[in-house]
């Protein structure tokens, strides 16, 4: 039997755990604990639940309005990793300053992402998206033509990304991506990314964004771009989203080719 | 590798110094004529100095030849340090380039060699050719000046603005000519000596050249903490650097008390069981091999050497007679006593190495040309020292813009304030628990530890370590709220943590001085016991058979005291013992178990373990050497009722060496913020000295107040421990020296001289303080001197160049005259810049080879300056090609001239 004192003794201990790590069980509450107990009571997923909310509090056709109002419910009401306003401020400086017309957005999830690559994108710039949920693609679908863009501005693919890639150039006339964004699986950064390699659409100045590349985390993808030399790539440090003491960053990746 | 780059460093540091002697040498000879015997020793000494310098470069060289080659080297070497110096601006640290170098470097040793041997032949032919005596007087009389020109040349060398190349062989050049001719000049006889003399400087200097390699490798552990120092930087490796200081030092008080007080008793001391205190009571017996037990030093362990309770009160043993209780008194003060001395020493010597140099007048400039760890021999090290710079810089500038402005001083004060009163709770609270723990293991001890749990009984130690352990952590986490500088952080941390070690400590010593009272009151009543018992036995003798021997009684059945002493030595040892258990457990499954996990389930993972949120554990510096430190001073309480403290500790000091280089190496990685370590040693040694002092306080108050216990330990039977001196002076020495002893004791010589001591220190202390004030106003001085200088330079600079300009002017008005083209002088008149511009297009048009032209110049006119015009300035605005002739160029000729 163990001694109250010693056990008085892990104190200090317990308090800095909860202290130094506070962000984290914060994050665990909101995204984990809240969402499996809304889930039970209103039988609803999360997107949407997500979407309910935005329809009420935006204006259609508006698409800052439509992001605002996701920035609203996940820092207050519950938790999505949607890219969030800050690291969407680098996002948006990338699309203003490279202005492609062809990009790629792997991992649409809800759209939160999507509209806000579409609303800078030039005119005439054309953006795949590849969601792979498929109730997911539905409200991603809705939200994007809530926000105001077409099927000309931004095409919706409901696929798996590792089947879609291959297929890019043949199934959808594509010959080079300006810009790629990835948030989807963790896990599927590196194949997604030599796939892409490998499919040729590529070029010289090709940017690809990798989002949460330290929280969660994609080690070995960037294990992976620190090797290859095809790229010139450097890693915005930021937190990660709606949360302040989490440290996440995305990765910037300008595509050289071999030289 | 470390050890490489730190030579470079040493030799950059001193190659200055080098060529001061070489230039010292010089004008020595250059007035004498051969004088070898009368200047032999002097020269020798003059040699040695330069060994010294030199003797770690020279180790890894070759063989070397004799005082004439050593000058050459010297040339050579600095030219190879140049080359060196050149690597490491460029950044090269690599291993490679560290590699070439050495390379490099050694090519240059040999080529000299063959050099050297070449001249060697030469001067031996030299010898047949100019033999002085067939020289005319006036024939000497001029290679006499000849030589002294040369030696002129070398000394002036320094300050020549020639390329390093031209300078390099014309010091060699002069320096073979005057060592083939200064011998010549010296008569016939001279020479066998100085070849004599030669030679063995020449052996000399190969054994002291081995010495010097054997002496290195004869430094414990240097290979290992260089290892360390080359992957994690300077401030890891002044940790082992300290933890192999505390080694060396706990290996004197070990041989101290081992030989002086263990050993003795040991072997000529009265064995085991021969009286009470040195057998296992009848009730412990049967349990005194228990292995629980004997881990709690108990049973056979408590009535051993190892304890104070084993030695008896004999006063003299063995066929030596060896005077016991002298000996452990003067051992017990003996080894406080230079502890003192050696951290004093330790603490003065680097004060000497770090007193020059002021922090705050160059802070960028330092910053710049210092911050760099040149030990560091790792690329990631490399990288976040890199790193830790830059952000050094960033911090630096920021708080030079922000000294002015504060934003919102209030909230930072209440948070300040808030943290401070957080931390103080908390070390309340572990005081506290530390207390009621003591005093719940005292009530314990009364009911029969027998009783308790094997938690209950180790639960004191326990929970201080598990305190020490945790706090600091905590104390981390709260002082992320102040908000402070990291360096200030970083004390404030070290000052909260050595805060609770010593609550901790003081809250233990006073619970054990709580313990020892109850002892003391128990050992009245068994005292009082045991006169009853005796007397009862006495009786029971007499009323029985009167013929019955007295000594029947086994000393196993003699009651006895408790013996407070013993006690005591036994709580410090299982102090140590649970103190070591926890710092090797916490290494293993803090730092081991947990790079572990981090390395294999990284494989399998949902988010990255090495870069995210465990990570790997980073080496903390200050908590370890705050633990260095405490323990130590266990030690020094403890050591003087558990001899066997220094040994434990030695032991615990030896495994934890290879136990922490391993778990370094293996499973840290290195810190974020590499900081250099230089200022701290002096840190390290000031709380060491704190800590033996607040060590030393308790255990002189119990020597001093409290009486021996009466039947155990070496003092039992006198009123107080340090009786002990009287008793020696009165019985071993004759009866003049206890006289004069009292006489010096008396408090009215004492104090005197407690006055004359302090009156002494007060002088010391002002003097230095004049000197430092004084080295100040020097350094000022040099600073103005230095400014007025640059000034002057420039303004002579300037000077020249309108000299330079006007002759140019001159000469270009003389060539239009020439050509006839008088438009163009006009239009130089009016404007400088014109005029250049002018200049250079006439220049290309005319396009004459550039020496041609300044022959022509020199030819023409008179007022520029000699220096300008002879090779030290390139004169890259005449050649053609080049038309701006760019004004700071002009303004560091001069300033090269004076270097």
């Amino acid at each position: 039997m163990v001694s109250p004192a010693i056990a008085l003794a892990f104190l200090p201990l317990l308090l800095t755990l909860i202290i130094r790590y506070r962000y984290f069980f914060v994050l665990l509450y909101r995204a984990v604990l809240v969402r499996i107990w809304k889930d039970c009571v209103t039988g609803l997923s999360r997107e949407e639940r997500a979407f309910q909310y935005v329809l009420t509090h935006s204006t259609p056709g508006d698409p800052d309005s439509i992001l605002d109002a996701f920035d609203v419910w996940c820092s207050k009401v519950e938790f999505i990793s949607n890219i969030g306003p800050k690291k969407g401020k680098i996002l948006d400086r990338l699309l203003l300053e490279h202005s492609p017309l062809t990009v790629l957005e792997l991992g649409s999830h809800c759209g939160y992402s999507t509209v806000r690559i579409a609303r800078s994108l030039p005119l005439g710039a054309r953006l795949y998206s590849i969601e792979m949920d498929q109730r997911n693609a539905a409200i991603a679908e809705k939200i994007i033509r809530l926000a105001g863009f077409d099927d000309d501005t931004v095409e919706l693919i409901v696929n798996p990304s590792d089947e879609v890639i291959p297929r890019l150039r043949s199934d959808y006339n594509l010959d080079r991506l300006d810009f790629v964004f990835m948030d989807h699986w963790k896990k599927c950064y590196l194949p997604d990314l030599q796939m892409l390699e490998g499919s040729g659409l590529l070029g010289k100045g090709s940017i690809i964004l990798a989002d949460n590349v330290l929280f969660p985390g994609a080690p070995k993808f960037l294990r992976y771009i620190r090797k290859s030399g095809l790229y010139e790539w450097k890693i915005h440090r930021a937190t990660l989203e709606y949360s302040k003491g989490i440290r996440d960053g995305m990765a910037e990746l300008v595509y050289q080719g071999i030289k | 590798m470390g050890g490489e780059e730190k030579e470079i460093q040493d030799y950059d540091r001193k190659m200055p110094r080098d060529s001061l002697i070489t230039s010292e040498n010089d004008r020595r000879k250059r007035g004498e004529e051969e004088q070898a015997p009368a200047t032999s020793s002097k020269s020798a000494k003059t040699r040695k100095n330069i060994k010294n310098e030199k003797t770690r470069k020279m180790k890894e060289e070759g063989e070397e030849e004799g005082e004439d080659e050593e000058r050459n080297g010297k040339g050579k070497k600095k030219h190879g340090s140049a080359e060196k110096d050149k690597k490491n601006r460029k950044g090269g640290k690599g291993k490679e380039k560290v590699q070439e170098v050495k390379k490099k470097k050694k090519k240059v040793e040999t080529s000299s060699e063959q050099e050297t041997s070449e001249e060697d032949d030469e001067e031996d032919k030299e010898e047949k050719e100019v033999r002085p005596e067939c020289l005319s007087p006036e024939e000497l009389e001029k290679l006499k000046e000849a030589v002294d020109e040369r030696k002129k040349l070398i000394q002036a060398l320094r300050g020549k603005p020639w390329p390093m190349k031209t300078k390099l062989v014309t010091l060699q050049e002069s320096q073979e000519f005057v060592e083939k001719y200064e011998g010549a000049l010296g008569k016939g006889k001279g020479r066998k000596l100085y070849a004599y003399k030669v030679m063995m400087t020449k052996k000399w200097m190969k054994f002291q050249r081995d010495f010097e390699n054997f002496k290195t490798a004869c430094i414990p552990w240097e290979m290992k903490i260089k290892e360390i120092e080359s992957h994690f930087g300077s401030s890891v490796a002044s940790y082992f650097i300290f933890l192999r200081w505390m080694y060396g030092v706990n290996m004197i008080l070990f041989g101290l008390t081992f030989g002086l007080v263990m050993v003795p008793e040991a072997l000529m001391g009265r064995p085991y069981g021969s009286i009470p205190r040195k057998t296992v009571p009848r009730a412990e017996e049967s349990s005194a091999m228990d292995f629980a037990v004997l881990w709690d030093f108990g049973g056979y362990a408590q009535y051993s050497v190892l304890f104070y309770g084993f030695y008896n009160n004999q006063r003299a043993i063995g066929w030596l007679k060896f005077r016991m209780p002298l000996s452990y008194f003067l051992v017990g003060v003996g080894t406080v006593a230079y502890s003192y001395m050696v951290v004093i020493r330790t603490m003065a010597r680097n004060a000497n190495e770090s007193g020059v140099g002021d922090d705050n007048s160059f802070n960028f400039s330092w910053k710049t040309f210092t911050s760099w760890d040149y030990l560091i021999g790792n690329a990631e090290t490399a990288d976040n020292k890199f790193a830790s710079i830059t952000t050094s810089f960033k911090e630096a500038i920021l708080e030079e813009q922000e000294s002015r402005k504060d934003d919102n001083i209030h909230l930072t004060r209440f948070l300040r304030v808030l943290a401070n009163f957080l931390v103080l709770c908390c070390l309340a609270g572990s005081g506290y628990l530390i207390y009621f723990v003591v005093r719940r293991s005292q009530k314990f001890a009364l009911d029969g530890l027998e009783n308790h749990t094997w938690w209950e009984r180790n639960e004191v130690n326990m929970v201080m370590s598990l305190l020490g352990m945790f706090c600091p952590m905590l104390f981390d986490v709260i002082s992320a709220l102040e908000n402070y500088h990291p360096r200030v952080a970083l004390q404030w941390q070290l000052g909260r943590i050595f805060a609770l070690f010593l609550g901790n400590l003081y809250t233990f010593i006073i619970a054990l001085m709580d313990e020892i009272n109850i002892k003391r009151e128990e050992e009245k009543i068994v005292k009082f016991n045991i006169t009853t018992w005796e007397a009862s036995l006495y009786n029971g003798t007499v009323s029985g058979n009167s013929t019955a021997p007295p000594n029947t009684i086994h000393p196993a059945d003699v009651p006895r005291g408790p013996c407070w002493e013993t006690m005591v030595g036994q709580e410090f040892v299982r102090l140590i013992i649970s103190d070591t258990m926890t710092t090797y457990i916490t290494l293993l499954i803090g730092d081991f178990l947990r790079a572990v996990l981090v390395r294999f389930l990284n494989y399998c993972w949902c988010w990255d373990l090495e870069a995210g949120f465990p990570s790997y554990s980073e080496f903390d510096v200050s908590g370890n050497v705050l633990g260095l430190i405490f323990n130590q001073g266990m030690i020094w309480m403890g050591a003087f009722y558990a001899p066997c403290l220094p040994a434990l500790n030695l032991l615990r000091l030896h495994v934890s060496m290879y136990l922490q280089c391993w778990a370094v190496m293996c499973c840290n990685v290195p810190q974020e913020r590499v900081f250099k370590a230089s200022g701290s040693n002096n840190f390290y040694m000031a709380m060491l000295l704190v800590i033996l002092f607040l060590s030393t306080l308790p255990a002189i108050y119990t020597i001093v107040t409290i009486p021996p216990s009466f039947d155990c330990g070496p003092f039992s039977g006198k009123n107080r421990m340090f009786d002990v001196i009287q008793e020696t002076l009165e019985s071993d020495f004759p009866a003049w020296f206890g006289k004069a002893f009292s006489y010096a004791s008396n408090p009215g010589l004492v104090l005197p001289f407690i006055l004359l001591m302090v009156l002494a220190i007060y002088y010391l202390q002002s003097t230095s303080k004049s000197y430092r004030e004084a080295n100040m106003d020097l350094k000022k001085k040099l600073q103005t001197q230095n400014e007025e200088n640059k000034k002057k330079n420039k303004q002579a600079a300037l000077k020249a160049q309108m000299d330079l300009e006007e002759a140019r002017q001159a000469a270009e008005q003389q060539k239009h005259n020439n050509t006839s083209n008088e438009e163009a002088a006009d239009v130089e008149e009016n404007s400088d810049s014109g005029q250049r511009m002018h200049h250079t297009k006439n220049e290309r048009n005319n396009a004459p080879p550039a020496g041609d032209r300044r022959r022509q110049q020199s030819a023409t006119r008179a007022p520029v300056p000699r220096n300008y015009h002879q090779g030290n300035h390139p004169t890259p605005g005449y050649l053609p090609g080049f038309p701006q002739q760019s004004e700071p160029r002009m303004h560091r000729v001069p300033s090269l001239q004076r270097h």
